[in-house]
């Protein structure tokens, strides 16, 4: 697997690809869920009992940001399918939905858009904000085995 | 002439009778409202009492909904530190402003929270609301039944907030609170303004003391 990573990432594009993806998305997610706050200042903080959510964003944004690289590799270099890079791309936006909406500003748009139905879609993306994320990171994890997977195998490296 | 005065006299204390018993039959549940009040460009006149001393010259005015477990962070993070150091010590006051719009039960919750008012309790019960908040948002935790076990809970006389809430006595006011929050461009809750002697400042969102604490020493 560390073959496979160093392989791919040995092209700086995908480094840069890789930061690309993994600061904004970490920063917006951490800004939707109300752990950073830039008005009036910039200031940063983790409420108690918040940690975990924390820390799952950490990690959807960790592995979207490997995952979607190396989907990338595979179609630029190899010419693959695109069929693996939709379960990566899935993954991060199903881990970024989840609780970015709740009582925040983007909750409250699709509230006032939607009616109804856009306070049970919110109800049910912050009511089941946790799970949610764990299956984001379940997706981009199997995305990750699979195209790890693949790649050896496309790529003939040796583990 | 005698017979006419006593007359009158009979009439005037009738009518100031009938006065005096219609203001003691409703006074249990009379709205206890300053249509006047203003804080900062915010009309507050339906929002809750004021905490605090109501001559501070800081009010901190929060719109929030009792589902929303931003409002229950900022509840048990942020805002001990603040009662602490402004509400109880007279240099800020606040007033909660409801902003009910993230499920079918927060419309209720904050209801309730006034039928308690008519009871004198609207902060206790405030209190018990953020404190037995449940992660589900209409999971059921602020539902009808539970609002009034909650009533029981503080002692309230439980046939005047079964009344009240089973009326809709205050649909209302949450909306009009509602508006006031939508109007002045909050986006989300908690929201809060800062109103001080010489304007007023936005936050957004479940924002740590420090930053409080930045803008009120500002203003004080």
């Amino acid at each position: 697997m560390v073959q496979t990573i160093k392989f791919v990432f040995s092209n700086f594009k995908y480094i840069g690809l890789s930061f690309a993806i993994f600061i904004p998305m970490l920063i917006g997610l951490l800004i939707l869920s109300e752990y950073i706050f830039y008005e009036p200042y910039l200031v940063s903080h983790l409420p108690e009992g918040t940690e975990f959510g924390f820390a799952l964003i950490v990690i959807i944004s960790f592995l979207s940001a490997l995952v979607i690289p190396m989907n990338i590799y595979r179609i630029n270099i190899l010419k693959s399918s695109k069929q693996k890079m939709s379960g990566g791309v899935f993954g991060s936006i199903i881990g970024a939905a989840a609780g970015a909406c709740s009582c925040g500003p983007v909750g409250f748009a699709v509230i006032s858009t939607f009616g109804s139905v856009g306070a049970t879609a919110t109800a049910f993306l912050t009511n089941y904000e946790i799970p949610i994320r764990i299956f984001a990171i379940a997706i981009l994890a199997i995305t990750y085995y699979t195209t790890v997977k693949s790649l050896k195998l496309e790529c003939k490296i040796n583990s | 002439m005698n017979k006419k005065g006593i007359i009158i006299g009979v009439v005037v204390l009738a009518v100031i009778a009938g006065i005096a018993a219609s203001f003691s039959s409703s006074s249990s549940e009379s709205v206890n409202l300053d249509m006047e009040r203003m804080h900062g460009t915010i009309s507050t006149a339906m929002g809750s009492p004021i905490l605090g001393d109501p001559d501070a010259p800081i009010t901190i005015v929060e719109f929030g909904d009792y589902q929303c477990h931003q409002c229950y962070n900022w509840f048990h993070n942020t805002k001990p530190a603040i009662t602490r150091d402004y509400l109880d010590t007279g240099k800020a006051n606040l007033v909660f402003v409801d902003m009910a719009f993230l499920g079918r039960d927060s419309p209720k919750a904050a209801q309730a929270s006034y039928c308690a008012e008519d009871q004198e309790m609207y902060w206790e019960y405030h209190e018990v609301l953020y404190n037995y908040q449940e992660d589900k948002i209409d999971g059921g935790w602020a539902n009808t039944e539970r609002l009034k076990a909650f009533a029981l809970s503080l002692g309230l006389d439980m046939e005047l907030f079964e009344s009240c809430l089973d009326s809709g006595k205050y649909s209302k006011r949450v909306q009009y609170n509602t508006q006031q929050a939508r109007e002045h461009g909050v986006r989300g809750t908690p929201g809060f303004f800062i109103v001080g002697p010489d304007g007023q400042q936005q936050i957004g969102g479940a924002q740590p003391f420090s930053v409080f604490k930045q803008i009120l020493d500002q203003m004080i």
